[in-house]
């Protein structure tokens, strides 16, 4: 853990993040809005003291709640990665502007986080479906998106959940098979 | 006899003429549906004397299923559009569906020429979420195989360089060496390819008698033979002159396209998260960060060349310095990681292998991405290639070596 990204992250954006930087093993976290990521982002990628311009990973994640987008940034100031979370988005519209200003390299991992989370990343001429045929309407990653066996886990006890469809009178009312969120 | 052209004509389907009656073979490259953004609209508007040719997705030369959309003029590339999907299987859907033991399971087959990376990545982040402490034995043999699996991804990766280009013995003679060594892992993985052999707190099993004496044996060969092998190549002209200053990318747009691995290195950036950010025993084990300044697809494949002189160094180094010990960390079967999130990122033959887990205290992960360098590596080949020909599509996409089982997930 570098105590001192930590101090200089605070020192920087103290009034943009949503929340305490954290710290575990070799990882530095921070938390903002979608409003203020080009903001963050170009400044930890210009600025002289944090020089973060190896994006290791963009990540799309659905909490069960709402979306994130996740950003893993390597520096030559630190030793730690730093995890930029884009926190917040609604469900039914998440936007967030793109990277691909800074990282063209970026472009791939955008479309296929639209791809698989419907996150619509604004400044991306490219966004379209990556994986998936073009046809394709729902987004596979998302929480509400059921394997037709990971039922094994659901209150139905094994039942599928295409078959919850014809569940009889006093079956429990179908819910998300996952039921667990993380923050 | 000749095909009549009467659809419906043959109610038998055991007819053998009814397969003549469809249409086959004709290409047509404009998607059927409208452009779903300004890049496709503009990619699918042909200008004055352009046209299209497809490339896979059934092609020798795209290292699976890949289909690339060339617009071209003459023998000119003017743009390319990769078509990805082919071989998408939807790994982390089924990663959050699986145990944390079997998620490392899932990963392997995507890269399956070394499969040991892939699944090195998701066990250093669980590890992390688990917060377990490997033994350093489990450590040595992680990176003594780890290594052996790199060696063989890079000869491999001239194989498969040289066969793109039309050379057919350099594949040949790798296999010599490469059987040499799936042979070795198999004798202590128990696979040939899609090993399964790291687990969460070590490996499976110890390294045994068959291993150590096949890797006597390679070893005591390994540098002679490779160098002859590249003899091959190395001093032929037409390929010599075929890749230098093919396809080069300097070293800022090498970090814009977010490039990794040989493919930076070959920039001149020495990026190699071996060293730049330290795991297992790597800070104990001396090698050179090999770069080279061109930043074209020579330079990608003599860095490879060197970095399998790395690799063998760092081979004999773990086996002078392996100490005793246990392989596997003593853990219950079943793992419930404390709520959190991990990344771990493992410098891999072809870049940067990570995994970001988020734990939600279940005994799945909640949240398992899977990032593979060729996926990142394989969008530069859309930068570089506007300008050149038709045939050094190929021999650019293989000097950028993907894996379309990685590309696709």
């Amino acid at each position: 853990m570098d105590r001192s990204l930590r101090r200089r992250l605070d020192g920087r954006f103290g009034e943009l993040t949503t929340g305490p930087v954290r710290q575990r093993n070799d990882e530095t976290e921070i938390r903002i809005g979608p409003g203020d990521l080009v903001q963050v982002m170009r400044a930890l990628h210009d600025e002289p003291d944090l020089r973060f311009r190896f994006l290791a990973d963009l990540a799309g994640v659905d909490t069960g709640i709402h979306l994130q987008v996740v950003y893993h940034l390597w520096s030559d100031t630190t030793a730690d990665w730093l995890r930029v979370i884009v926190d917040g988005l609604p469900r039914d519209d998440p936007r967030v502007p793109s990277v691909t200003f800074l990282w063209k390299g970026a472009e791939w991992q955008e479309r296929e986080a639209y791809d698989m989370f419907g996150i619509t990343f604004e400044g991306n001429r490219d966004l379209r479906r990556i994986y998936m045929p073009p046809d394709y309407t729902s987004f596979p990653l998302r929480k509400d998106f059921y394997l037709a066996d990971d039922a094994s886990r659901s209150p139905a006890g094994g039942v599928r959940h295409m078959e919850q469809v014809h569940a009889p009178r006093n079956a429990p009312p179908a819910v998300a098979v996952r039921r667990t969120t993380v923050a | 006899m000749t095909a009549t052209k009467h659809p419906g004509q043959h109610a038998s389907a055991d007819d053998p003429r009814i397969m003549l009656d469809e249409q086959i073979g004709v290409f047509e490259p404009i998607p059927p549906y409208p452009p779903r953004t300004e890049r496709e609209a503009e990619f699918y508007t042909l200008g004055d004397g352009e046209m299209f040719i497809n490339i896979g997705p059934q092609h020798p030369s795209t290292h699976g299923v890949l289909r690339i959309v060339l617009k071209i003029r003459g023998e000119q590339v003017v743009d390319l559009d990769p078509v990805l999907g082919y071989l998408h299987r939807g790994v982390e859907k089924l990663c959050e569906n699986a145990d944390y033991h079997q998620a490392i399971c899932y990963t392997d087959p995507l890269e399956y020429v070394s499969s040991l990376f892939m699944e090195w990545a998701p066990v250093i982040a669980f590890e992390k979420l688990l917060d377990v402490r490997v033994p350093r034995r489990a450590e040595y043999i992680r990176v003594l195989t780890g290594e052996l699996n790199r060696v063989m991804s890079h000869i491999m990766f001239v194989g498969w360089m040289a066969l793109d280009l039309g050379g057919l013995t350099p594949i040949l003679w790798g296999f010599i060496e490469r059987d040499e060594i799936v042979e070795m892992l198999a004798a202590v993985t128990g696979q040939r390819m899609l090993f399964n052999y790291f687990r969460i707190g070590g490996v499976n099993g110890d390294l045994n008698h068959d291993f150590m004496s096949r890797l006597g044996r390679w070893m005591s060969h390994a540098t002679s033979q490779l160098e002859a092998e590249l003899t091959l190549l190395n001093e032929n002209e037409i390929f010599v002159r075929r890749m230098r200053g093919l396809g080069a990318v300097d070293s800022q747009t090498a970090l814009r396209m977010c490039l990794s691995g040989p493919n930076l290195r070959a920039s001149g950036l020495p990026f190699d998260l071996r060293r730049a950010h330290p795991y297992s025993v790597y800070p104990e084990l001396d090698f050179d960060v090999v770069t080279r300044a061109e930043g074209d697809c020579l330079a990608r494949y003599l860095l490879r060349m060197d970095e399998i002189r790395q690799s063998i160094r760092i081979i004999d180094q773990c086996l002078h310095e392996m100490p005793d010990g246990p392989v596997m960390a003593k853990l219950p079967r079943l793992l419930r990681p404390r709520p959190g999130r991990a990344y771990a990122a493992i410098e891999g033959p072809r870049g940067q292998y990570a995994t970001y887990a988020i734990s939600d205290g279940t005994d799945q992960p909640f949240r398992m991405r899977i990032h593979d360098p060729s996926f990142v590596n394989l969008q530069t080949v859309g930068l570089v290639m506007p300008g050149n020909l038709v045939a050094d599509t190929v021999a650019v996409m293989a000097s950028l070596d993907p894996i379309m089982g990685g590309v696709d997930k």
